[in-house]
This record gives C-alpha cells, structure tokens and sequence, in this order.
C-alpha cells in the first residue's frame, strides 16, 4: 500500500509525467488524477496490478457541457487511498475503450454510464439496458445536461402517445 | 406459472418485483435441469433520482438522498451531508459526530436483525423470522427515541444534526442494548447449533475472496470471504478513528459465513454505542453553513449496513449541485451474487440471493430456462419459495 503522494508519483513515471495533465489532493485519502484519455487504459491496468488498487468503486460520469466534453472519473480504492482517475472525452463523439477485462467489476458500471450519458464503452459485453426500461428511446440519455426534466418528459409523453410500450 | 420456448435453453425469470425487498430486478436464469448455469441481471425502474438533485437546493437533497433506500436511509444522509460539509471545507461538531455514529450503527443493528429475520423466513425458519422481527422493534424504538422517526430520521443535516441525545436518552439506550445483547446470544446460538438451518446454508453460494475482490463486492459480502476491508476501519469517517471496534470476518464465504459475519457485526455495533454514549464529547450539534457552495468536488464513502456506499459531488457556486453521483452497496454487490448463484439449485436461489441483503424490489417473477429440454417458465416468488421448501422437504 502507497501514500497518496508516492502513488501519484509512480503513476508520472510510469506513463510519462506529460500524460498527466493534472493532480488534485482531497485530504486525507483522496486525490482526482486527470489522464490524457488514450493512456487511461494504461494507467488503471498500472494503478490495479503494480498499485494494488483492486476495488474500482464506480465510475462517475459528468457532463461538461459548456466545454463541450463528458468527463469520466474512475474511483480506485487500494484498501485505504483512493485514486480518482479522471479523462475528458469530446462530447460529440463519446467514446472509451473497456476495462472489463482488467477489473471484471466493472460492467455494470460502465454500462450504467452508457445508458445516463450515452458514453458508448468499446469491448463492455453487456448490450441490452440495464437500468432503463426497455421502450426507453434510444436517442435520451437522461443525464446529459441538455435533456431537461422537462424536455425527457415530453419527449416519452411523445413516445406514449406513438404507441410505444414499456417505458 | 407460464412457460415459453426459448432457443434450446430453459429460461428462468426471476423479478422484476419482489415483496420483501424495496428496488425491482429481474434475473433470468438459464438451468440445466436443477442446476443454474448462467444468470442475467437486469434492474427496473431507474428512479433518477441523481437527475433530480441537480434541479433542488443542498437542503432539500438531504431528504432526496434519505429516500434512496428504506432500510439504511441514514446513512444516505451521513454520506452525503458528509460530503456537502467537505465541499465547504468544514467539519461537524464533536458532538454531532458521535451522535451520527450512535444513530448510524443503531441503523446497522436494524438492518442486519431485519435480514435475519427475511433469511430465516427465506430459509422456511418462520418462528426465527417473528422472534427477531419481534425484537428488532426495540432497536426501532431507539431510534424512534432518538429522532422522532422510525424509519427516514432526518436527524443528520448539513454542519451537524438536528436532535441532541439527552443523559435520559442515553439511559434507555443502555437498557435497550441490553435487552438486544441478550436476545443476539440466543440467535448466535441458533445459527451455530441449529441443524435444520445449518444443513440448509453451510457450503451453499461459495464465494471465493479472489472473485470477491475482482468483482469489487463491498460489505458483508466481501467480509464473508475472510477479506478484512470496512470503511469505518480503513477510511475511518466521522468519530470512527476514536472508537474502538473488530472487524468481523469469517473465511468460508457461504450464506453461513454471510449469517456469521452479520451477527457478529451486531455485537460491534452494540460496543461501539456503548463507547461512544460513555465518551461522547460535550458541545454544539451544529454550526452555520451558507447557502451558497463554492465551486469544488468530492468523493464521500462511508460504511451502510450492506457495505461501501459512495458519493460523488460537485458544486458550481449556486444553492444547487452540479453533479450528484450515487453508488449503492447493493449495485456493487451485483456481479458477486451472481457469480454465487452459478452452480446452485434452483431451491437454493432465495436464500442465495437473499444472502446480499439486496436492497432491490424483486416480488419475485423467476424466469427459468432449461438448456435441455427447451421450455422456460416464470415463477412469482411465492411458488419459487414453494418449490424450495418443497424440494428440502418441509412443505
């Protein structure tokens, strides 16, 4: 088990301290690392062999509209610290690759991000809803900032009045 | 009971409603014969509640977050007032700390006596099922004492909590925990000596701590596996650094160990009240927060009764959050169960999935899938129950 500090360090020279764009210390335990997304990857599959970070909490997905990117955070938990490794994404074509196969726990995970932002995860196995009901349309990704309350709301009333069932 | 033919396997579907339990899931089986060889999980009724944060105050998030869950819905407003207090950089009053831990682990002491209770019933153990329901309503009472409410307290608040507990109060949660002491010693008893519910959960669901720990379980069920990881111990939260406690762990991850460990959490639980009513500091409950948060970000943890729950939140300077992210034990409990229910009979998947403690509704539709002879069928819960105890022979 390492210290927050001496993590993050193994981590800059693993990837290469130009892949880390930047670091963020939560006293006591936490930290938010922030990735360059194409060596994501790279460092969690370091961060869970080398690191002995094992426990992925979640992944949190964040809308940042005004920039026009999706942020991903994925909360490592090696016991103690947690490593928040954190990527942006454009938000007009939102994409990542899977880690499933590094952390098996992460399925579910990934695909509720999946079905709330529309973040499509490639190699993640899971391929109907999880979450959402089965007539839910396909284009609604609820918790993007620009599908409104009020705007998913007319959106299903639409849906229900086509005749669409199960939503 | 319906059936449908599907492919050339036998589907089982099991949920998406379920009367015991509060969130709707829906597992499809797919059986060889009695045997489960593959199980499909699939929740129901997102309730969007992360959605809906965004669009209210701080304040009227706590009591949005206390209705995520009905059986542990103070430790959805620790966790996230917790939060709301690290976003603003300040911390809780001593006082109000342990308070939080006297209320939270007296949550803890009802759910794992509530689960008992649902497992003994699940088990077809009825007279356990009413005598630890029967006293579960005195831990009831406490909290009823303490907050006014039986089931959502709304006692912790942002900067503190919003009730005091008073030298009389502290007297009769002595007494309470008393009485609760007693009884748990007469149900470690049933659990260790008891052969009709022994023979009906040793050496049934085997988790292994290696899957447990690559499938990100929390709680009980990674506990039960002999892994020793408590939130309270490792990121200790709140009064938990001053108090003293065990984690309780037992190694051979079967619905026995779940039973195990979940008792043997009661006896902490009852412990650490009894520290903390004797050292709890004198002073405020509460300080004054402002209304509007600075921009800044999170991450909250804290120890429900079944395992790790997590926040995650951002503010953006107004009265209102940016971002409000929920990971509940249960969601990461998921992958776990059903890699225990892999290799079970289908008279053991109550008990199995109960083990968990999910906090899902899953009035139970069981959909099954015979892989051989080709037909699948759907059960509600009561007929799937029907046949297990039927199958162990005591219907």
């Amino acid at each position: 088990m390492v210290s927050l500090e001496e993590g993050v360090e193994k981590l800059k020279s693993y990837l290469g301290a130009g892949n880390i764009l930047d670091v963020k210390f939560q006293p006591p335990r936490n930290c938010f690392i922030l990735i360059r997304a194409d060596k994501l990857r790279d460092a969690i599959s370091y961060m869970v062999n080398e690191l002995d970070c094992k426990h992925l909490i979640t992944i949190s997905g964040v809308d940042l509209i005004k920039d026009n990117q999706f942020e991903l955070i994925y909360h490592l938990n090696d016991g103690t610290n947690t490593f928040s490794l954190r990527t942006r994404i454009p938000r007009d074509n939102p994409k990542m690759v899977s880690i499933v196969d590094i952390v098996p726990g992460a399925v579910f995970y990934e695909r509720e991000v999946y079905e709330l932002f529309g973040i499509t995860f490639e190699g993640n196995p899971r391929k109907e809803n999880f979450i959402l009901s089965d007539g839910w349309p396909a284009d609604v990704f609820p918790l993007r900032k620009d599908w409104t309350i009020e705007r998913i709301r007319e959106r299903l009333e639409e849906e229900r009045r086509r005749g669409v069932k199960g939503i | 009971m319906s059936e449908k033919e599907v492919g050339t396997a036998f589907e089982v579907p099991i949920g998406p409603q379920h009367p015991a339990l509060k969130e709707p899931i829906l597992l499809l089986f797919k059986v060889d014969g009695d045997i489960v060889v593959d199980v499909w999980p699939r929740i129901h009724t997102h309730r969007g509640i992360e959605k809906a944060t965004e669009s209210r105050n701080y304040i009227q998030n706590i009591y949005l977050c206390e209705r995520v869950c009905g059986i542990c819905s103070f430790i959805h407003t620790l966790v996230y007032t917790q939060g709301v207090e690290k976003l603003l950089d300040i911390e809780a009053p001593p006082r109000a700390q342990y308070i939080r831990v006297i209320v939270s682990e007296l949550e803890r002491i009802h759910s794992h006596t509530l689960w008992l209770g649902v497992a003994a019933h699940e088990l077809g153990f009825d007279t356990l099922f009413y005598y630890v329901w029967r006293d579960r309503e005195v831990v009831m009472d406490l909290l009823e004492l303490i907050s006014g409410n039986r089931v959502n307290y709304a006692i912790s608040t942002i900067g503190g909590v919003r009730r005091d507990i008073s030298p009389e109060v502290a007297d009769k949660i002595r007494k309470g925990l008393d009485i609760l002491e007693k009884r748990m010693d007469v149900y470690k008893g049933v659990v260790e000596k008891e052969p009709t519910l022994r023979e009906r959960v040793v050496g049934v669901g085997k988790l292994s701590p290696q899957d447990a720990i690559a499938l990100c379980a929390v709680g009980p069920t990674l506990r039960m596996t002999g892994v020793k990881r408590d939130v309270r111990a490792d990121d200790p939260y709140q009064a938990y650094d001053e108090i003293p406690f065990n984690v309780i762990t037992y190694p051979t991850g079967d619905v026995l160990s779940q039973i195990i460990v979940r008792v043997g959490e009661v006896y902490e639980s009852i412990n650490i009240i009894r520290y903390a009513l004797d050292h709890m500091p004198s002073g405020p409950i509460k300080v004054k927060v402002p209304w509007y948060i600075p921009p800044n970000e999170v991450i909250s943890r804290g120890e429900a009764p079944r395992g790790e729950l997590f926040y995650y939140l951002k503010s953006n300077g107004t009265e209102k959050p940016e971002r409000v992210k929920i990971r509940t034990p249960t969601l990461a409990n998921i992958p776990s169960v059903c890699k225990m229910l892999i290799g079970c009979h289908v008279a053991d998947i109550p008990i199995i999935f109960a083990g968990i403690d999910p906090c899902l509704s899953c009035t139970g539709r069981f959909a099954f899938i015979d892989e051989k002879k080709n037909k699948s069928w759907i059960w509600n819960n009561e007929e799937l129950k029907r046949y297990s105890l039927k199958w162990y022979g005591k219907a």
